[in-house]
């Protein structure tokens, strides 16, 4: 009996994790992302969002930005900033299916963060900012979980974890 | 003599008039032209409307992140072929396998930041904040040259065309010479 229960919550364990971040999840992410970022002034308009929402859940958080504009998106000083740093969470994405490149990119962001000291609550916050504004963009094709668990892959590699 | 003093005061007013309007036009140019860069290489708001278009079409599917990387690739490659110094300077990103993961990231995040100053030309101040980063990011490079620059400038002109369907020369050029000029902005030649 107790046997058949472990099996059965191992069962359940190999489910959970298959429908994480797996190559499927990946792919769709990669396409979704893609549809989202978009190009020119809408990709400006969606990483401004993208940062006001953040900023709206943590507005302490401006003062990790005090050297590039104070997350103030009508400074050109910030508006760089945020694309830059969403330039590498786009390579970071698209490089989701291709683990060797990916690993080194991770690394690489990695070591960018590292002496920044960024508290791990502001990935998470801004887990919660890309679910606010993904969906406004891309409506109901917006797969919640995956994302979920991508960016986690993604924060977690940025994190050095 | 009131007429004539008066004539005289016209012809003044005229040269006078005449000279406003000539350095208006020329405020007007220099305006245009973004101060910083010679008159002959404008990239003006239509030749950026021109290369953002151009430029989006090589986005258009899913998989475009290995049309980055092997386009990245390709530039970073022929430029340490053209300058054979070049490669040193890329030995942390382990030019010497080009296909690895170390190098394909590499050449991504090149590729990103062309494709992130190419989507923001349609905002100056945001643009310029964005070059004036990447300078300050190649200036700590030691080694990295201007001369490297009109280089990577000349590859991107005999290979854009090769890529592109649509591919309008003056307009990539200008935009490209505003670019690479302000990037290559803190190094010596």
């Amino acid at each position: 009996m107790k046997t058949a229960i472990v099996l059965v919550l191992a069962a359940l364990v190999a489910c959970a994790s298959a429908s994480g971040c797996d190559s499927l999840a990946r792919l769709k992410v990669k396409g979704q992302w893609s549809r989202a970022y978009s190009s020119g002034s809408d990709r400006e308009n969606f990483v401004i969002a993208l940062w006001r929402a953040f900023f709206a859940q943590a507005p302490e958080a401006v003062s990790l930005f005090s050297n590039v504009g104070n997350g103030d998106s009508s400074s050109g000083l910030f508006r760089a900033h945020g694309e830059r740093v969403i330039s590498g969470l786009d390579a970071a994405i698209n490089l989701l299916d291709q683990p060797e490149t990916l690993k080194a990119e991770l690394d690489h962001l990695q070591e960018q963060h590292e002496p920044r000291n960024i508290p791990a609550k502001y990935f998470t916050v801004f887990r919660t900012a890309l679910g606010n504004v993904l969906p406004a963009q891309l409506g109901r094709c917006y797969d919640k979980e995956a994302w979920k668990a991508c960016f986690d892959v993604i924060a977690a590699g940025i994190q050095g974890q | 003599s009131r007429i004539a003093f008066g004539s005289l005061s016209k012809i003044a007013v005229r040269r006078n008039s005449l000279k406003m309007f000539r350095l208006a036009v020329l405020l007007g140019l220099v305006a245009f032209c973004a101060a910083k860069l010679p008159i002959d290489h404008c990239c003006s708001a239509e030749d950026r409307n021109i290369v953002q278009e151009q430029w989006q079409t090589l986005w258009k599917d899913t998989e475009s992140s290995r049309v980055k990387m092997a386009f990245g690739r390709n530039l970073l490659l022929k430029l340490a072929e053209l300058n054979p110094a070049v490669k040193g300077l890329f030995a942390n990103v382990d030019i010497d396998n080009p296909t690895g993961g170390k190098f394909n990231a590499h050449a991504f995040r090149i590729l990103n930041g062309i494709d992130m100053t190419i989507n923001l030309l349609k905002d100056p101040e945001g643009l310029d904040a964005a070059l004036d980063h990447l300078a300050d990011q190649h200036a700590v490079r030691s080694g990295v040259t201007k001369a490297q620059f009109r280089s990577m400038g000349a590859i991107l002109s005999d290979a854009l065309p090769r890529v592109l369907d649509d591919y309008n020369s003056l307009s990539w050029k200008s935009c490209f010479k505003l670019i690479l000029t302000q990037i290559a902005s803190k190094l010596s030649d």
